[in-house]
């Protein structure tokens, strides 16, 4: 917890004020579940420190390193294998599977860096796809390991004790939401602590000239491949979290390109390279393809009365609006890079300077 | 005074161009070497070759007694010897005393010692006033300044500047040559620096090595070099000469 609180002050300045309210919103997420019981709002919840922790972790390869993958589902779906298919299949529980999760992951990412950080810009880009892809297709076909396309579902998730008190049963989202709470935190205060040591003076080095980073004594491929591990490793931690949670996973939830899209997004949108832009990332895109999904979009448009639902154009929005979150996250982005080339974050910032100077 | 730098035969081939070929000569400790030659001589693949930007073709390069070639640059930097370039390459979005401590960062791993000898460089490069601003809004005037700090900060023994007064008005020039002059006055830094402007070549350079076409065309005291007819035709043409 103290360190927790270092976080917010040295981010928030010396204000007391930005202190005062962090703290505030810290000890709102650990007493939410007290107050609301509805599990579709932990659930957003749920999904939003998800969201958080793979923006943070791709943060650090992507926005202080400069490196884009776009193959972070690798890491993800090794995160979400190894942890099912020790849980389903050797009855390992999942908090020692995430840890294995972790290990896998960083051995891919260890081989994946070795491999692909021989090439530069938009080649490293194609490469983490490629090598995305080969997981993909091999949790398809290695059938004996995998389950294959048809997916491991998890019937029951072992009680969590310490000694002989039970601590969960996870029978509800409560304790899903507070281990994703944790994670979260976790990833954004080892952000933060990246940012204020060498390492984050070095990946930041290497993000705005490779070459000038060379010259100063930091050595490309050991710095690379620790950024890159650093961030493999809270994307798999995502992935075992979200496994377990959702309790079933096959080839094209946890290994699919979506995923990795959904990662860049997220930080790409709040504000890349910064500690609380996944954060901001997270609360805008989680809402906004929930409410994609659920048609709150076209409900909300009916309600205004633009159209309504008996309508040729209100039927067509009733049937198709769930189905174009693609276009529609493609919309936001070409307006976030437009008029937002720091995301929201940077957006907010600069609104108010000028409306400081002002 | 023994000798810091050796570069034994160097040759750099791309493809069939010979970028070098067959340069030799040394650098003695303490002392300021300069570098000139005509436009595409071959003087920045020269520093390329040293530094470990490319392995050069044939030959060899001693730093300190040790063969250095084949080396990676942050190896290279690590041993002690430290390069700018001649098109500035300041670390944009970082702020001036950042990309000073970049630099540091070599020699600590705690960014309180590294932020005090940044601060230091920054001294010696009369940029310490503005820590905070972001170098790449900087005037290139103030970037090749700090180029040349956060290279000092890596704590060298030798230091290659490439062109650190191209693209520069000639009170900016100025205030770099004092700067050079004054990193050779401080002691233990050799300094090696490729510059156009004959003037301020002459003004600071123990020795000059003349480079023409990839090769080493001269050698010696800026006095023998203005007066080496070679040098003169490769500068203004036989008619001169």
């Amino acid at each position: 917890m103290k360190s927790t609180f270092a976080l917010i002050r040295t981010t928030a300045g010396t204000s007391p004020v930005a202190t005062a309210l962090g703290l505030a919103v810290l000890a709102g997420l650990f007493l939410f579940p007290s107050f609301v019981q509805s599990p579709y709002t932990l659930h957003i919840m749920i999904l939003f420190f998800l969201s958080t922790i793979q923006g943070e972790a791709w943060n650090i390869i992507g926005g202080y390193t400069g490196q884009y993958s776009i193959g972070h589902v690798a890491y993800f779906g090794a995160g979400a294998y190894t942890t099912m298919i020790l849980m389903q299949y050797k009855q390992i529980p999942p908090w020692y599977g995430m840890l294995a999760g972790i290990g896998v992951a960083l051995v891919v990412s260890l081989i994946i860096g070795s491999i692909c950080f021989r090439l530069q810009g938009p080649y490293f880009v194609l490469a983490s796809i490629a090598v995305a892809e080969i997981m993909r297709l091999s949790a398809i076909n290695l059938k004996d390991i995998t389950n294959g396309a048809e997916g491991i579902l998890i019937t029951e998730i072992p009680v969590f004790k310490i000694g002989n008190t039970v601590v969960t049963d996870f029978l509800s989202k409560v304790p899903f939401y507070y281990i994703g709470l944790v994670i979260a935190l976790v990833t954004i205060l080892v952000t933060w602590m990246v940012q204020n040591s060498k390492l984050g003076y070095y990946f930041q080095a290497i993000r705005e000239d490779q070459d000038a980073a060379h010259s100063l004594g930091i050595s490309l491929p050991i710095y690379k491949n620790i950024a890159l591990a650093l961030s493999a490793v809270f994307t798999s931690l995502s992935g075992s979290f979200y496994a377990v949670y959702i309790g079933y996973i096959d080839p094209s939830t946890v290994l699919n390109l979506d995923i990795s899209v959904q990662i860049v997004l997220v930080c790409i949108i709040g504000g890349i390279g910064t500690i609380w832009g996944p954060v901001i990332g997270a609360m805008v895109l989680v809402p906004l393809s929930e409410a994609l999904r659920s048609d709150l979009i076209a409900e909300m448009i009916f309600k205004t009365g633009l159209t309504s639902e008996g309508s040729a154009i209100g039927t067509f929005l009733k049937e198709n609006l769930a189905h174009a979150h693609a276009l529609i996250y493609g919309i936001l982005v070409v307006v976030v890079i437009l008029f937002m080339p720091d995301g929201v974050l940077g957006w907010v910032k600069k609104l108010t300077v000028q409306k400081g100077r002002g | 005074m023994a000798t810091i730098l050796e570069i034994k035969h160097v040759s750099k081939f791309f493809g069939g161009l010979a970028a070098n070929s067959d340069v030799s000569f040394s650098l003695e400790e303490g002392m300021i070497m300069g570098m000139i030659g005509p436009n595409g001589a071959g003087k920045t693949t020269l520093f390329n070759c040293i530094t470990g930007y490319y392995p050069p073709s044939r030959g060899e390069v001693i730093f300190k007694a040790q063969k250095i070639s084949g080396l990676e640059p942050d190896r290279i930097c690590r041993l002690g010897m430290v390069r700018t370039w001649q098109k500035v390459r300041p670390l944009a979005k970082l702020s001036v005393i950042d990309n000073v401590m970049v630099g540091a960062l070599c020699r600590t791993n705690s960014l309180k010692t590294a932020r005090e000898l940044a601060m230091e460089q920054l001294k010696v490069v009369r940029m310490d006033n503005k820590p905070n601003f972001l170098a790449g809004g900087l005037p290139i005037g103030e970037q090749k300044k700090l180029e040349v700090a956060r290279a000092l900060a890596t704590q060298p023994q030798l230091l290659l500047l490439d062109e650190v007064m191209g693209g520069l008005n000639p009170a900016e020039s100025d205030e770099i040559i004092q700067l050079i002059l004054e990193i050779k006055k401080g002691g233990g830094i050799t300094q090696m620096v490729i510059e156009h402007d004959m003037k301020a070549i002459m003004r600071i350079s123990d020795r000059i090595v003349v480079i023409n076409s990839g090769e080493k065309l001269a050698e010696g005291t800026p006095q023998e070099i203005v007066n080496n007819p070679e040098v003169v035709r490769a500068y203004l043409g036989d008619f001169h000469a």
